[in-house]
């Protein structure tokens, strides 16, 4: 929740954001609607996956920059599962 | 001899995981499932053990866990909006100046955040105070880009933080934002990313904490903000 008050104050003040989540948070996440989601299929606490699988983070990454560039509407929502 | 000891329910068993006595961040879930949800995701989970074993292959394992994260969580519903903002970033991806700001409970050695006013606060306290923590006012920690991983602390109260110790990329993604910096993704990183840690008061998050943390992200100069739940 607490990054969800986060998103969508940052947005509301003009500073654009995507949030990386695990799945877990999908009903969290919807409910707040938020701008840009990426939900990963990962254990909590792990967002990014498994320690030092480093072309995992790093992907993960990329999808999550890359819908600053797609994404025209709230509530934008990149499910990897 | 008829033992005299009350026995436990399984309810009880399953509501023991949320910080009770077999208090286990990660699979605290169990006390949000019914008792039969609990017993067919712990049967379920039985089975994929075994099968792990015989196939070396920890991939359904990991599915089986996350699906009962998933379930467990599916009905917690805090805070509903109909709609939220929406910004587009003011230039291509290319020509932005990127930052990260993670709710996972990183700071740098000796910059301990002192949380609830506990020098050197150990993970079992943090785990032990969660519900102190949620009546508090968060800290928002400045975490260099160039600090060496070594140096990067990880506590926090609501989530097992075992793999945020072996690698904080996990939660805390600074170096695979700093390669695609590199690589020529985006133009910039601000000079720190950041980290607090979640389990705050909503309240004061909301009401006193926020205008701050913009007001540090306009000063940094950020076009656009990784944010990162755990």
């Amino acid at each position: 929740m607490s990054v969800g008050h986060i998103a969508r104050t940052f947005e509301a003040a003009e500073i654009a954001t995507v949030v990386i989540a695990v799945k877990s948070f999908e009903t969290r996440m919807r409910m707040m609607a938020l701008p840009r989601v990426l939900l990963t299929p990962e254990l909590m606490g792990r967002p990014l996956g498994n320690p030092f699988d480093k072309a995992r983070q790093k992907n993960i990454l990329e999808q999550a920059l890359a819908l600053l560039e797609t994404a025209t509407q709230n509530g934008t929502i990149l499910d990897l599962a | 001899m008829e033992n005299s000891e009350p026995k436990e329910s399984f309810e009880a068993f399953t509501k023991s995981f949320f910080y009770g006595t077999r208090s286990d961040l990660s699979f605290k879930f169990l006390s949000d499932l019914s008792p039969e949800a609990a017993s067919s995701f712990l049967q379920d989970l039985f089975r994929q053990v075994v099968d792990a074993i015989d196939t070396n292959d920890l991939t359904r394992l990991k599915l089986q866990m996350v699906a009962g994260q998933v379930a467990g969580y599916r009905e917690q519903k805090n805070f509903d909006y109909d709609q939220g903002p929406f910004c587009l970033p003011r230039a291509p991806l290319s020509d932005l100046k990127i930052s990260l700001l993670t709710s996972s409970g990183h700071f740098v050695e000796n910059d301990d955040p002192r949380p609830l006013g506990v020098e050197n606060m150990t993970q079992a306290e943090a785990e032990s105070r969660v519900f102190d923590f949620l009546k508090e006012e968060p800290f928002l920690s400045e975490i260099p880009f160039d600090t060496d991983v070594s140096r990067l602390h990880v506590r926090h109260g609501g989530y097992d933080i075992r793999a945020a110790q072996k690698d904080p990329n996990v939660s805390f993604p600074f170096e695979p934002l700093k390669a695609l910096k590199a690589e020529g993704l985006f133009s910039d990183l601000t000079p720190a990313a950041y980290s607090f840690v979640g389990a705050c008061s909503q309240k004061r998050l909301l009401k006193k904490t926020l205008p701050g943390w913009v007001e540090r992200m306009k000063a940094a100069k950020a076009d656009a903000v990784v944010l990162v739940p755990v």
